[in-house]
């Protein structure tokens, strides 16, 4: 026999062989006869010096215990059985987790629109504040043209509100295209934007560009 | 390395369905439960009876075990409780045996007076009993220490080193050379397979 191997059959019995061969040699020692005989005269020599008195050196208690175990059901499928009942376990549950998953996301989106909601009228607000501040502001600088008026980037929600240079370029652009092309782009625009803007105000917009 | 990993290797595959993995622990482990056992039963067959029990046992427990503690130390539970519970049911009270209170003649008398065993039986366990002893007394120093140390002191393969003040690989290979000798002599005796002791006596 392979002295390398029995060495580490040796060190195997005393636990310590590190446990990347052990499982190697854990399979070998199953099925090799002659190499668990040797396991057990191993365990025989441990016993006399042990003085382990009374105990039967030549006992058939393993023979005994391995014809037992024949009669027995292989671990494997009771042990796939369990893991399936455990996996069938997790199962059940799966469905639940998922809705509640998409309740909780459901439910957050709800308060947060809420807690948006009062964003709305304040946009409308700044934006009559704008509208009102523009004559002011000719009024007292009369730098301003009357007829354009720059929507104003609001404060608040800026992704919802598309940038003024993108509103200008829209507009602009859908004067230059086609009419049709111009008023999907336009109606687009409008549609995109939330909450809509003022109608006078793009008619004031697309009025001050065509001028 | 870590602790428990040749037990918990063979564990392993005993879950997986391989039985010879399971007769390797209870070989290694028989003497062990067997002495445990006759705490509290005397009857070295009736101690055997309730080994055979416990390691019907954990056999069908294997697959609850997780490996949070040791294999031995699992199996030891059982090994007591299965003690217990025979006790209790044979009507008798466990009767803790304390070995050190009799020399090894006593008890070798009152072993023999109790066993059914067969004479051949008793004549082949004396016989495996001396040629161990004799194999020793033949080793070298070094390697009858650091066996020694091994199996009575239970120390590890890095305690032995600095015992003996060699490298740990030395006392791997002082022990595996130790055993080979006395192996070698045992072979002779127990020619046909151990625990299989029909065909021996």
């Amino acid at each position: 026999m392979n002295e390398e191997l029995d060495s580490q059959l040796s060190a195997m019995f005393d636990d310590e062989l590190p446990t990347e061969e052990c499982e190697l040699l854990a399979r070998r020692l199953s099925r090799d006869e002659a190499l668990k005989a040797r396991w057990g005269r191993y365990a025989v020599v441990g016993a006399v010096i042990r003085a382990e008195r009374g105990v039967r050196l030549n006992a058939p208690l393993a023979g005994r215990v391995n014809a037992a175990i024949s009669a027995e059901p292989t671990l494997g499928a009771a042990a796939a059985a369990v893991r399936s009942a455990a996996h069938t376990g997790v199962r059940w549950w799966q469905p639940l987790a998922g809705a509640a998953m998409a309740a909780g996301v459901a439910a957050a989106s709800v308060l947060w629109l809420r807690a948006q909601a009062p964003a709305v009228p304040l946009l409308s607000a700044q934006r009559a504040a704008s509208t009102v501040a523009v004559p002011l502001l000719k009024a007292s600088t009369g730098l301003m043209d009357p007829s354009y008026v720059t929507p104003r980037a609001p404060a608040v929600r800026p992704m919802l509100v598309p940038s003024t240079q993108l509103a200008n370029y829209v507009v602009a652009h859908s004067m230059v295209s086609s009419p049709v092309a111009g008023r999907n782009l336009l109606s687009a625009f409008i549609s995109s934007e939330s909450p809509p803007p003022a109608p006078e105000d793009v008619r004031v917009n697309v009025a001050g560009n065509a001028k | 390395m870590s602790a428990d990993a040749s037990d918990l290797s063979l564990v392993r595959r005993v879950q997986r369905g391989d039985k010879g993995a399971f007769d390797a622990l209870v070989l290694k482990y028989q003497h062990k439960l067997v002495k445990l056992v006759m705490r509290y039963v005397r009857n070295p067959a009736e101690a055997e009876d309730i080994a055979q029990e416990a390691f019907i046992k954990a056999y069908r427990a294997l697959p609850q075990f997780r490996g949070d503690s040791a294999f031995y130390t699992w199996l030891y539970r059982i090994a007591i409780n299965t003690a217990k519970n025979a006790v209790v049911s044979r009507d008798r009270s466990p009767i803790e045996y304390d070995l050190d209170r009799h020399s090894d003649e006593s008890y070798d008398m009152q072993g023999r007076m109790k066993d059914p065993e067969t004479p051949e039986g008793l004549v082949l366990t004396d016989e495996i009993r001396s040629t161990v002893n004799a194999a020793i007394d033949a080793l070298p120093e070094d390697l009858r220490t650091a066996i020694v140390l091994r199996e009575l002191e239970g120390l590890s393969y890095e305690e032995i080193a600095t015992a003996m003040d060699c490298p740990v690989g030395t006392v791997r290979s002082r022990i595996f050379r130790a055993r080979e000798a006395i192996d070698k002599r045992l072979r002779e005796v127990f020619e046909g397979g151990l625990g299989r002791a029909e065909e021996l006596g």
